[in-house]
């Protein structure tokens, strides 16, 4: 067969996903460029924290959205109660900073076992409303709990400690920077196992379920399992992505358990780009940095956030990373015509 | 006579007061290519699904291999040896062709398919079960492609292709040539007669020339009960037959 024939027909048949899989080292390196240069470009290093963290939760996220295909509300659930689990036990117990992070991320991934278990007898609009039914209680049993959570107040006085080996500091996390430097470890860390959990046999069968889960029933697949043990890991990755905010803000309001946080998790992965792990970046950082500079222009910038939504909803479906994908498509297509021409 | 690979007593699935399928008792026996025919509405198809599970049935008994598994799900089917190609073609649409295979391939695994740490290079039967099976269908050139660009006639083969994956005892498949062109029906027949060396084959099927030509044992359907049972010859023979088809135009 002739391959300059088929060649042009596959780049654009072949679905985007195909494409995200094709360049996992560049894309990697680009991350940690990323992360690296975010602290020297933000405007402070909290507000680059804040954006890693988020984007720690939207990749708990896309491994739902992304990779199963299932749109989850649960999110705020698992965010919600990594916060409390790690303040608490760093209160009560005066825990040390990484089991407190290891007690949020087995919250978060014990709950949303639970919650996915129950969710996922449902499918389509049915399992979106049992999520959301979840999170409606979960924010009430907190709100109700308010001895423990401080209710509408939050929780304050969340500490930070340091990273320290048997009582030993080794760094101290005060300053913003020093933190970021730890939340920015963390991230590439969870980067790259959820790009191991995206290459297994595991993550090839959750793409599967998300093209066409009848038929990933008929060759065998008990799709209930996947569907949880994905639940499991993204709730991980949330609680664990709450307990760092809670660390970061040094407090644990209610809202991290709100409907709103999941919905906000959702935009970022939606926005960024769902089905690939750059996006989860991009999408964070898009969010964060938009709020953080229109908030302080015009307080109903969330109405234009809206707008932005609704335009990459519309006309850029595979989110910014999407766009920028196919941006690079057309130039690479155009160099190729030019070079033909020649 | 050995004993049967799959055996239905008395299996009934009703709609309501309705019967699809009504009292049938099929016997598969090993290595055989077995055929289900019948006029349109006879419940082959409502038959088929009872065997693979899509279907809970409303009475009787489905055995493999001597085993119940009347209350098993699909997925647990598959996983003693049966697997089932679709009569609407269903793939993994924006998967390559290779991964379609590798996944079906993969299937079996059971639990091992949820290990997700380990490298999918770690599970590399699967991939050589996929190329093996990629050659035999004449699809390597193709492999890289998404599912969904295939012609027709190419995903009902990828179709059967997925099914065999799985190297199952008991392939069941459900009208494998719906809607190919004339063109790639030898194809098809082909690879069928190829697979009843290596598996039991069940067989639902319209084209009568197909089946006429491949099938060591015919089960006539009609209104949901067995009208007849025997060699091809047999059936062809047999006056009820005629009558349950042309009855129809007549």
């Amino acid at each position: 067969m002739n391959p300059k024939l088929t060649t042009p027909a596959r780049g654009d048949s072949r679905p985007a996903n195909a494409i995200f899989r094709r360049r996992p080292a560049a894309t990697t390196l680009a991350m940690l460029a990323v992360v690296i240069a975010l602290p020297l470009v933000v405007p402070s290093a909290t507000l680059a924290c804040e954006i890693l963290i988020f984007a720690m939760a939207v990749l708990g996220c896309n491994l739902l959205l992304g990779y199963t295909g299932l749109l989850s509300f649960g999110q705020a659930i698992f965010f919600g109660s990594g916060a409390y689990v790690a303040a608490l036990a760093m209160i009560h117990w005066q825990v040390g900073l990484f089991t407190a992070l290891l007690l949020a991320a087995a919250a978060g991934g014990l709950l949303a076992l639970l919650v996915g278990a129950l969710a996922i007898r449902r499918t389509g609009i049915y399992f979106v409303m049992l999520t959301l039914a979840l999170t409606q209680m979960a924010y009430f049993i907190a709100y109700t709990l308010s001895d423990w959570t401080g209710g509408d107040n939050g929780l304050l006085d969340v500490p930070r400690p340091p990273v320290a080996i048997g009582g030993f500091t080794l760094f101290d996390l005060e300053s913003p920077l020093a933190f970021y430097g730890l939340v920015a470890v963390l991230f590439v860390f969870l980067y790259l196992g959820a790009r191991r959990v995206i290459d297994s046999a595991f993550g090839s069968t959750l793409l599967a379920i998300r093209e066409n889960e009848a038929r990933a029933a008929a060759v065998g697949y008990d799709t209930r399992h996947f569907k949880i043990l994905a639940f499991a890991l993204s709730g991980a990755v949330t609680g664990l992505a709450g307990a760092l905010y809670a660390m970061l803000l040094n407090f644990a309001p209610l809202s991290n358990i709100e409907l709103p946080m999941s919905e906000q998790i959702l935009i970022m992965t939606i926005i960024g780009g769902t089905g690939s792990l750059f996006g989860s970046l991009l999408g964070a950082g898009t969010i964060v940095i938009l709020g953080d500079l229109l908030s302080a222009l015009w307080p109903r910038w969330m109405l234009l956030l809206g707008v932005a939504l609704i335009a990459v909803v519309m006309f850029m479906r595979g989110g910014l990373w999407g766009g920028l994908e196919s941006l690079g498509r057309r130039r690479a297509g155009a160099a190729r015509k030019t070079q033909e021409d020649a | 006579m050995t004993s049967p690979l799959l055996e239905t007593r008395d299996l009934t699935l009703a709609y309501g007061a309705f019967h699809a399928v009504d009292g049938v008792g099929l016997c598969i026996q090993p290595g055989t290519i077995h055929s289900v025919i019948g006029p349109n509405g006879a419940g082959k198809t409502s038959l088929f699904h009872c065997l693979t599970g899509e279907r809970r049935i409303s009475g009787g008994q489905i055995l493999f291999d001597g085993r119940d598994i009347t209350r098993r799900p699909a997925h647990g089917r598959v996983a003693l040896g049966m697997a089932r190609s679709f009569q609407i073609t269903s793939l993994f649409q924006n998967l390559s062709v290779r991964e379609n295979l590798r996944l079906a391939a993969q299937g079996t695994a059971g639990w091992r398919a949820l290990d997700f740490w380990r490298r999918l290079d770690s599970h590399r039967r699967h991939a050589a079960t996929a190329d093996e099976m990629l050659e035999r269908l004449a699809l390597t050139a193709r492999a890289e492609l998404p599912a969904g660009t295939l012609s027709h006639g190419q995903q009902r083969i990828l179709e059967v292709g997925m099914a065999i994956c799985a190297r199952p005892r008991l392939l069941l498949l459900d009208e494998p040539t719906s809607g190919m062109g004339v063109d790639d029906i030898p194809t098809m027949t082909r690879l069928i007669a190829e697979l009843g060396r290596d598996h039991t084959v069940l067989l639902i099927e319209h084209n009568m020339s197909i089946v006429m030509s491949i099938s060591d044992t015919i089960t006539v359907m009609n209104r949901g009960q067995i009208l007849v049972e025997g060699t091809p010859q047999a059936v062809r023979e047999d006056a009820r037959v005629r009558t349950a088809y042309l009855g129809e135009a007549a």
